[in-house]
């Protein structure tokens, strides 16, 4: 059995659309480890990724403390650094799968294994990118039009192809506090996610929008609960939220907003029926635990790129994206004007089965599945683009092997 | 055989001569007690130096506490000391190798300790140093070795002058081994009275050979100024807090740009506590001279727990009162002269008619100075005065030069030497003399500097900077006009004095010495940080024979000069230098992921 890792440094969001790319090599080299480096706060979730042997811990804060009291003369801060990392190995990886394009990641591989795959595998300080990482790149920079979600680009990265079932995460049995078991537990109840926060200020949606989508709820779902999820940095806009419903509607929500670990979060998405919320952490864990999502995307959100993961998800995409998205005029991201109006009651007609009413500022987009992964619609048939992933994918996967080749190659001669 | 003896016969095998004196010695410095947990314990002047309770328990807190900052390789040198506990303690809490040294400023002190207190298992290992603070001083400083200092304090306070002679000499002796450069980051006010200070500083510093980045607030002068055509006091104010605040945020965007050893501001410096304490937590270094009167402005009380050092122009009252206030580390730190733009002068005949005079004065009009500067008109010398700040000037009008317009540097400079005799009066807004002057203004040391006579009122601290065959000197208002005609009718003895006065800046005054003096003092405070890169620990060639535990750092270091600094950065961009096809080891790819969060800086603002 040989031990591979895989590494993703970056945040939740990316964490999560890493596990396709995670189950997918666990399917190709059954018979191998495969470990998972992440960051230290993500490794409880991490460890719920099923399959995944180690799950590593790379602790940013510990890098800094050594790095700043760093001095050539004190051989023993070195020697810090290299216990730091001892202690996570667990022997020799036969190849790191590094799906982050940043120098800590790229070194991070190379310590870790003395072969690396994804952004790196040139060599620690070549700048060269292996085909699906300059790929990502090229979207993430230039917003090329692309149809290949990121979760499968990762797997491209990794060299295999989608997994042919989309991957869910079990929160183990967790302890919660019981007037949230009771809530959970009570299958009467529909219960809705809503996500309130967001990493980027950007893609925060107004306290007063979260509001109207409460009130509908309760107005139109007569079973429904608003479970309010978000982390403690949330937990006055939390509060802020509660004070402005009245009675009526507060016995409609329930505020979980700072009060759970990542795994508790996980075991409270399993028994979720819908997650709303714009593109963030939160709301791919909710869809990773099986919760239907129903996506808020605007700011530099995209869909294609970032949609919820698996089938059966919507997303409202903000017009103002896709207008630069299909102008291709910006030469950085772009971030367009905050949405004036939010699709409220639309996502509450999705919710209740029942055709949304159009939208001029907002387009719907429904998720679907093939062999070349996730892709997204706007209406009955998927457009060319979606048609092309086919041919993305082999001519990336072709410079792929050819680039290995011409590697081995210079390696043999080397030696 | 008492314990004295006893103790006298472990100092014998090591130290003889010390060993004799303390038998030639009597004690009686303190007053030995019995502490409730019954072992001794000592007073002196009804006030205990050791716990009443438990001087055993207490003097381990104290060696703990002390742990936390000590580094491997270092000299501690333990200052005060009482019955020994704290020494006895911090020898068995220190690993074997590392060398401690006990400074003895008073025998019978050390007789007193010995009498009442066993050296049993522990004397041997501790070395002593005697004599007076130079001999002190040379037997501390004798090998190339980090020190650092460790204050007992409750002892300390017993010969508390002897301590503070041996630190300062320590200090000056360590200045001479300087080899090491830092980068220092010398922030400047907007504008005032410091801000020709803060290019003096820089230009002293580089002289040293430091690499200094000045954060050259004064750019931003006219755009702060025009703020004063806001009429509402209460919207002026707010504005200008908070344009000085956005300055301290670009001395931050400096600062996380190319982080520097130490940040040395000058007074006035818009450094907010916000911006301070982000500063420490990035662990920099941050250092005020305080070049102002501390009574006269009292924004320092503020401020005095962002710095870590302080340094100011006035002694006693004004140290004490900021240790008061919360300052950990306060030292006396004189204004002085650049002697490359202060120095004597070949004056055009154009220059000479317009700005030489028999007596000159050069300042702002505070009060005592309109008081004073009239009982100079109507002598037989003719008098200048220059300077702004005179509006309704009085009888004085018709001396004002340039009707009172701000006088520039190399102006002032020319005034100096134009002028047979220069009067400067110190600052006061009270009538005649201040009679609690302390503090030496910058134009002692500039006139000095110029060769140029001066008659100055009198300072507590002037004598220790200058003498009175430097300068005339006077104690009342009284004394001033006659002081000057002595002078006019003394022209040897007067050109004389101020060459003495020019010399003396020269060798003991100038803003070079006090930089010496100011990182010296910082370096003696930090030795594993500033001290260590002072004493040129972080050359090549210190590095290289210091790299036992990490061989592969060897070679790289081997590709500097020898007497180059190396920094992490240096290190990182030489491996980096290797070029994208290079095969890396562990080691350099430790030290390019310690580089790359060495650069994090999304913190910073």
């Amino acid at each position: 059995m040989d031990y591979r890792l895989v590494i993703q440094l970056a945040r939740l969001g990316d964490l999560l659309q890493t596990l396709p790319a995670v189950t997918a090599l666990q399917a190709d080299r059954p018979d191998d480890q495969i470990d998972l480096l992440c960051a230290a706060p993500l490794v409880p979730l991490g460890k719920i990724f099923p399959g995944v042997g180690q799950v590593l811990p790379w602790d940013g804060e510990a890098w800094n403390q050594m790095a700043q009291c760093w001095s050539p003369e004190r051989g023993h801060a070195l020697s810090e650094a290299t216990e730091h990392l001892r202690a996570l190995e667990r022997g020799s990886y036969v190849v790191a799968y590094n799906l982050n394009n940043h120098p800590r990641s790229v070194l991070a591989a190379h310590l870790l294994s003395g072969r690396v795959v994804g952004a790196g595998a040139q060599g620690p300080l070549n700048p060269t990118l292996p085909p699906w990482v300059d790929y990502l790149r090229h979207v993430a920079g230039d917003r090329e039009p692309n149809r290949i979600h990121l979760a499968d680009a990762f797997c491209g990265v990794c060299g295999v192809n989608p997994p042919p079932v989309v991957p869910t995460l079990k929160g183990h049995d967790v302890e919660l506090a019981p007037d949230l078991v009771q809530v959970l537990n009570d299958s009467s109840l529909i219960k809705i996610g809503i996500v309130l926060g967001a990493g980027d200020p950007d893609r925060r949606v107004p306290l007063a929008a979260w509001r109207e989508v409460i009130e509908s709820c309760t107005d139109h779902l007569p079973n429904s609960l608003c479970l309010l999820i978000g982390g403690a940095g949330e937990r006055e806009a939390g509060l802020a939220l509660e004070d402005q419903l009245s009675p009526h509607y507060l016995s409609r929500v329930f505020n979980c907003v700072g009060r759970t670990s990542l795994p508790q979060l996980a075991h409270m998405f399993n028994r979720c029926q819908w997650v709303v919320g714009s593109d963030t952490g939160p709301l791919h864990l909710g869809v990773a635990c099986g919760a239907r999502a129903i996506g808020w995307y605007f700011s530099r959100a995209r869909v294609h790129e970032t949609g919820p993961y698996g089938e059966g998800h919507f997303v409202w995409q903000h017009s103002g994206n896709m207008h630069s998205e299909e102008k291709r005029i910006s030469l950085s991201p772009p971030r367009s004007e905050p949405p004036r109006i939010w699709p409220v009651m639309e996502t509450i007609d999705l919710m209740r089965n029942h055709h949304p009413a159009g939208s001029t500022d907002w387009a719907l987009w429904t998720s679907h599945r093939d062999d070349w992964g996730m892709f997204y619609t706007n209406g009955v048939k998927p457009d060319n683009k979606v048609l092309q992933r086919k041919e993305v994918w082999e001519q990336l996967s072709r410079l792929s092997l050819q680039r290995q080749k011409y590697s081995r190659t210079n390696a043999v001669m080397g030696s | 055989m008492n314990l004295l003896q006893r103790n006298v016969g472990i100092l014998q095998q090591h130290d003889p001569a010390l060993a004799a004196k303390v038998l030639e010695s009597s004690g009686g410095t303190l007053s030995i007690q019995t502490a409730k947990s019954g072992v001794p314990t000592a007073m002196v002047n009804g006030r205990f130096i050791h716990s009443a309770y438990d001087p055993v328990f207490e003097a381990e807190r104290w060696a703990e506490h002390q742990l936390k900052d000590c580094q491997e390789g270092e000299m501690l040198v333990v200052l005060g000391l009482g019955l020994l506990y704290h020494v006895e303690a911090l020898r068995a809490i220190m690993p074997e190798e590392t060398v401690i040294t006990v400074v003895i400023p008073d025998l019978a002190e050390l007789v007193d300790g010995l009498s009442v207190r066993s050296l049993e298992g522990w004397g041997k290992r501790v070395r002593w140093v005697w004599g007076n603070p130079e001999q002190m001083v040379l037997q501390v400083a004798q090998k190339a070795q980090r020190i650092r200092l460790l204050t007992y304090e409750p002892a300390l306070s017993l010969h508390s002058e002897a301590y503070a002679s041996f630190r300062s000499q320590l200090r000056d002796q360590l200045a001479k081994w300087t080899s090491g450069t830092l980068h220092i980051m010398v922030v400047g006010p907007i504008y005032g009275g410091s801000l020709p200070i803060a290019g003096y500083v820089v230009r002293a510093l580089e002289s040293l050979g430091h690499r200094v980045s000045w954060v050259d607030h004064s750019l931003h002068a006219p755009g702060y100024l025009h703020l004063n055509t806001i009429g509402n006091d209460r919207l002026r104010m707010t504005v200008q807090q908070r344009f000085s605040d956005t300055l301290g945020v670009i001395s931050l965007a400096h600062l996380a740009e190319d982080p520097p050893d130490i940040v040395l501001a000058m007074s006035q410096a818009p450094l907010s506590m916000a911006v301070l304490e982000q500063m420490r937590r990035k662990k920099v270094l941050t250092v005020m001279w305080f070049v102002e009167n501390f009574r006269h402005l009292t924004y320092w009380q503020q401020m005095i727990e962002g710095y870590d050092f302080w340094f100011v122009m006035q002694q006693a009252a004004c140290v004490e009162a900021f240790k008061q206030a919360g300052a950990s580390e306060v030292s006396y730190l004189p204004l002085a002269a650049d002697p490359t733009i202060h120095q004597p002068i070949a004056l055009t005949p154009q220059e000479q008619e317009e700005l030489g005079a028999d007596v000159s004065f050069l300042g702002a009009g505070y009060r005592n100075r309109r008081e004073i500067l009239p009982t100079l008109l109507g002598h037989e010398w003719t008098f200048k005065l220059w300077g702004n700040e005179w509006e309704q000037a009085g009888v004085l009008q018709p001396v004002l030069q340039r009707n009172g317009a701000r006088i520039d540097t190399s102006t002032s400079v020319k005034i100096f030497n134009a002028t047979t005799v220069n009067v400067n009066l110190h600052s006061y807004t009270g009538p005649g003399l201040d009679p609690d002057g302390d503090s030496v203004n910058p134009r002692t040391f500039e006139l000095a500097s110029c060769g140029a006579f001066q008659v100055i009122d009198h300072r507590t601290l002037l004598p220790a900077l200058f003498d009175e065959s430097m300068m005339g000197v006077i104690r009342t208002p009284e004394a001033l006009a006659p002081a000057i005609r002595n002078a006019l009718h003394e022209p040897e003895q007067r050109r004389d004095m101020a060459e003495r006065s020019r010399k003396h800046v020269s060798l003991f005054h100038t803003y070079v010495h006090r930089m010496q003096m100011l990182l010296s003092t910082v370096g003696l405070a930090s030795p594993d940080r500033i001290g260590a890169i002072l004493q040129g620990e972080r050359h090549a060639e210190s590095l290289l024979a210091r790299t036992g535990d990490c061989p592969g750092l060897r070679p790289l270091l081997q590709t500097f000069p020898s007497t180059e600094r190396v920094e992490l950065v240096d290190v990182a961009k030489k491996i980096r230098q290797k070029g994208p096809e290079a095969t890396l080891s562990r080691e350099e790819l430790l030290i390019l992921m310690m580089d790359e969060y060495r650069q994090e800086t999304r913190d910073f603002l």
